[in-house]
């Protein structure tokens, strides 16, 4: 909407009293009371980047390392706290921000129409708590007293006869942290999703992106009490002598494995469900055609997040559970494969239907598939129980697990920041070095993690600092450390190609790929209210419905759904998508910030076992909140 | 048109669930997975035990968290009350409702407070698993029941200013809240008084 410039003298008043209403304060005082989703998004983006930065400089310190047999560059303790950390990081602190808080954030809204999330202030919230817990976490490795014990985690190593340093208290602590935060922000993306879809957005309406977000949201919330009870338990043990996990006690080390992977199994799907969203976004754009079984595939996405509660004990094999939940859940884990090969099919028939044009971003997709299928393939392996206790605690899962995880993950997120990056920016990358990057970081990826397969059946265990020569595994360690500095260059060519655009690159417009949902439907990028009239919407593509499109423009004249009165965004009914209520949303403030401050407070307190302090604290947390809740949106 | 009557409208207007209440329903369900791993861990553990509770520690009393219990759930009564008269627009009615209901549910915590000293006097978490699950399911009760008694407390303040939309929705999350907690209440006493059933 290049052509907003030239709007007749109805449409620009209306225009310009939406500026004037959704203008925020400027600079730095600005980023940190935004509730704007757009500018939190961009703070999750360069948030969870710093830490994909940090956990990826652990990976090539542990590959540095294990490039050679009997190599010392990290000790022992040292290799451990890498391998904890690149764990925690990459999952907590990189995927799942990056993925909900910077791609969620930003897109949601935009994708459904509406101006902003169901509930700006606690998406501001969210965003304070996540910095918080990152930087709780990461104060340990500075310390150089970072978690030691795994991401698992596993007791008894983590009780304190066995670690009995703050290493593991950062983990609890920061982890319950980190939970609140997401929990908040999924709770806003399920509340946003079914209530404040555009008018004629009806759920089987709603873009497959939304659905999967809707998905991961869903698990986070009914998966992250697993971990935060388990972290609480474990405090609880270490801090006050509470038995759960001690034999002696009457404890089992086995409860906090039950709790942990009824968490981590979902985790995996929360960290590859936006990965299928993200493929549904870019290829009908690029294939230029609908998605085949659309209604399949958004019912896909959510079963493969309901299925992943039912088969936890799969990390569990080699436990000595009985026989009977062996099977069930080996059972369980084959049922995956249902839903994740409709989808599979899905977005490869949609490409084989279509004229694909294989740019940067479908590439990526191309690879993501690629890698799904193979990290897939050695799923189902795992499923059968005699094959998983063989190779259980060998390379041979962490190839699994980095092909899903790493590959189908964050492929995904790479080829989506080229994606949408025009539309944040306004600007276009390089398309000849993103092809480049492309291939550099396919090739990477697959020497480093493809090896470890062969590895892990010779024999070679997971989570050793170092290992002896003349096992037959020099080789391929050897490449294994060779492609992931190759895959370094390749993400460093990627973050390069977006600086130089953002910069340098031509002038993208409002729809540079033709793309079919509504986020393309606005200026590039978008204004604080994100759409001066709320679109018209009757079908799944409504950005390809050039009728509804050339309508909002008469919209705008008459003042059809602009909403120039006030701080507001429609409200509709939660499967018919009918307008319902006009909400009135929350300006800028400072309470989110500032609560997220002593909650932060709260849990350094703890950490260091000031317990009265950490009371107090609480009780400033409380009168924040009191000091939030004050300010209604009606006022405000 | 002013704020109340305004509030009143929207109720009368709106046909689906406010996103108030779907924030409220969405974290009451994540809250519902934490007792209810809570509760899977009670029995977990107690399904290992040779003896639940074991040599040495007293059995838990049932009649007094049967009674106490039935007192909190009731207090639902007076919460839809001020819910349903704050959607009518009927301020003073809400505030006497939800003042009422306040009293019973602070009595309920006065008294809960009470038998969980008395307990820690006669056994400790540190004595073994039995005592660490039995705190820690009826002390996370308890932290539900006090965070229901600060938003009522906070919202009887605020409706002393009148009503806003803002409010009424507050008052139906804080509603939904405590019906969630009464219902979790039932599990919670029948686990803890199973042990002398």
């Amino acid at each position: 909407m290049a052509a907003i410039d030239v709007l007749p003298p109805r449409a620009r008043e209306r225009v310009d009293r939406l500026e004037r209403i959704w203008a925020e304060r400027p600079g730095l005082l600005g980023w940190l009371t935004t509730v704007d989703h757009k500018r939190i998004g961009l703070l999750y983006f360069f948030t969870s980047l710093a830490f994909f930065g940090a956990g990826g400089v652990e990976a090539l310190l542990m590959r540095t390392q294990l490039a050679a047999p009997n190599s010392h560059l990290l000790s022992p303790n040292a290799y451990d706290q890498a391998m904890t950390m690149h764990g925690i990081t990459m999952i907590f602190l990189f995927v799942i921000p990056m993925t909900t808080g910077a791609f969620g954030n930003y897109l949601v809204p935009l994708m459904i129409g509406a101006r902003d999330m169901a509930f700006p202030r606690l998406n501001a919230l969210g965003f304070w708590l996540f910095l918080g817990s990152g930087l709780f976490i990461y104060s340990a490795v500075f310390a150089g007293i970072a978690p030691d014990a795994g991401w698992f985690d596993y007791v008894p190593l983590a009780l304190r006869r066995f670690d009995p340093g703050l290493n593991i208290d950062f983990y609890a602590l920061g982890l319950i942290f980190n939970g609140v935060a997401s929990t908040l922000a999924s709770i806003n993306f399920i509340a946003t999703i079914f209530k404040l879809r555009a008018p004629g957005m009806s759920l089987n309406r709603m873009p497959l992106f939304c659905f999967a977000i809707l998905a991961v949201s869903f698990s986070l919330v009914f998966a992250l009490p697993a971990l935060t009870l388990d972290c609480v338990l474990l405090e609880l043990q270490r801090r006050l002598q509470f038995h759960f996990f001690d034999v002696g006690g009457g404890g089992s080390p086995l409860l906090w494995q039950h709790l942990f992977w009824f968490f981590g199994h979902p985790e995996v799907y929360i960290i590859v469900l936006p990965a299928f969203g993200i493929a549904t976004s870019i290829i009908p754009t690029f294939a230029k055609h609908r998605m085949i079984a659309f209604p399949l595939v958004a019912i896909a996405e959510l079963l493969v997040a309901f299925i992943g509660f039912g088969v936890w004990a799969h990390h569990m094999f080699a436990t000595g559970l009985p026989l009977a939940t062996l099977v069930i859940f080996a059972a369980a884990s084959m049922l995956v494969v249902i839903p994740s090969t409709i989808q599979i099919f899905a977005w490869t028939a949609t490409v084989m239907m279509g004229r694909p044009e294989f740019r940067a971003p479908l590439l990526f997709i191309g690879g993501f598939i690629t890698f799904f299928v193979i990290g897939g393939l050695s799923g189902i392996m795992f499923a059968a129980i005699p094959f998983d206790q063989a190779t259980t605690d060998t390379y041979f899962v962490v190839a699994h697990f980095h092909f899903i995880i790493f590959g189908a993950a964050v492929f995904p997120i790479l080829g989506g920041m080229y994606y949408w990056f025009p539309k944040v920016t306004g600007r276009m990358y390089n398309e000849p070095v993103a092809q480049a990057s492309f291939w550099l970081s396919f090739v990477g990826t697959s020497l480093t993690f493809f090896p470890m397969h062969v590895v892990g059946l010779l024999g070679m265990p997971r989570r050793v600092y170092t290992y002896d020569s003349g096992l037959g595994w020099d080789a391929y360690n050897l490449s294994e450390t060779v492609g992931a500095f190759l895959l370094t260059a390749g993400l460093l060519l990627i973050f390069g190609n977006l600086v130089w655009g953002r910069f340098r690159g031509a002038y993208a417009g409002s729809d540079p790929f033709f793309g079919g949902t509504l986020e393309w439907a606005t200026t590039s990028p978008p204004p604080p209210y994100n759409f001066a009239v709320i679109p018209k919407v009757t079908s799944p593509y409504p950005n390809w419905d050039r009728q509804d499109r050339t309508e909002d423009r008469p919209r705008l004249e008459e003042g059809v759904l602009t909403l120039e009165t006030g701080h507001e965004t429609p409200a509709s009914t939660v499967i018919d998508g009918a307008l319902d209520e006009i909400v009135r949303m929350p300006s800028e403030s400072i309470w989110p910030f500032a609560l997220a401050l002593f909650v932060a407070l709260v849990f350094v307190a703890l950490l260091f076992a000031h317990y009265a302090v950490a009371g107090f604290l609480a009780v400033a947390a409380l009168l924040a909140v009191a000091a939030w809740n004050a300010e209604e949106p009606e006022t405000a | 048109m002013s704020a109340a009557t305004e509030a009143v409208a929207v109720e009368r207007r709106r046909v689906a669930h406010p996103n108030g209440w779907w924030g409220i329903a969405i974290f009451c369900a994540s809250e519902a997975m934490l007792f209810g791993l809570l509760l899977a861990t009670y029995y977990y553990l107690r399904f290992r035990a040779t003896q639940w509770p074991p040599p040495g520690v007293p059995e838990p009393k049932v009649a007094l968290p049967l009674i106490l219990t039935a007192v909190l759930v009731s207090s639902s009564v007076p919460v839809a009350l001020a819910a349903r008269a704050a959607r009518a627009g009927r301020v003073r009615v809400a505030q006497v409702a939800l003042a009422v209901a306040l009293a019973a549910q602070a009595t309920y915590f006065g008294l809960q407070i009470h038998l969980f000293l008395d307990d820690l006097a006669k056994f400790t978490p540190q004595q073994g698993a039995y005592g660490s699950a039995y705190y820690t399911l009826v002390g996370a009760h308890h932290t539900h029941v006090a965070v229901g008694l600060l938003l009522d407390a906070w919202l009887l303040l605020r409706l002393a200013g009148g009503l806003t939309t803002y409010r009424v929705n507050g008052l139906l999350a804080t509603a939904f809240y405590w019906h969630f907690v009464n219902a979790l209440a039932v599990l919670v006493v029948l686990t803890q008084v199973s042990p002398s059933l």
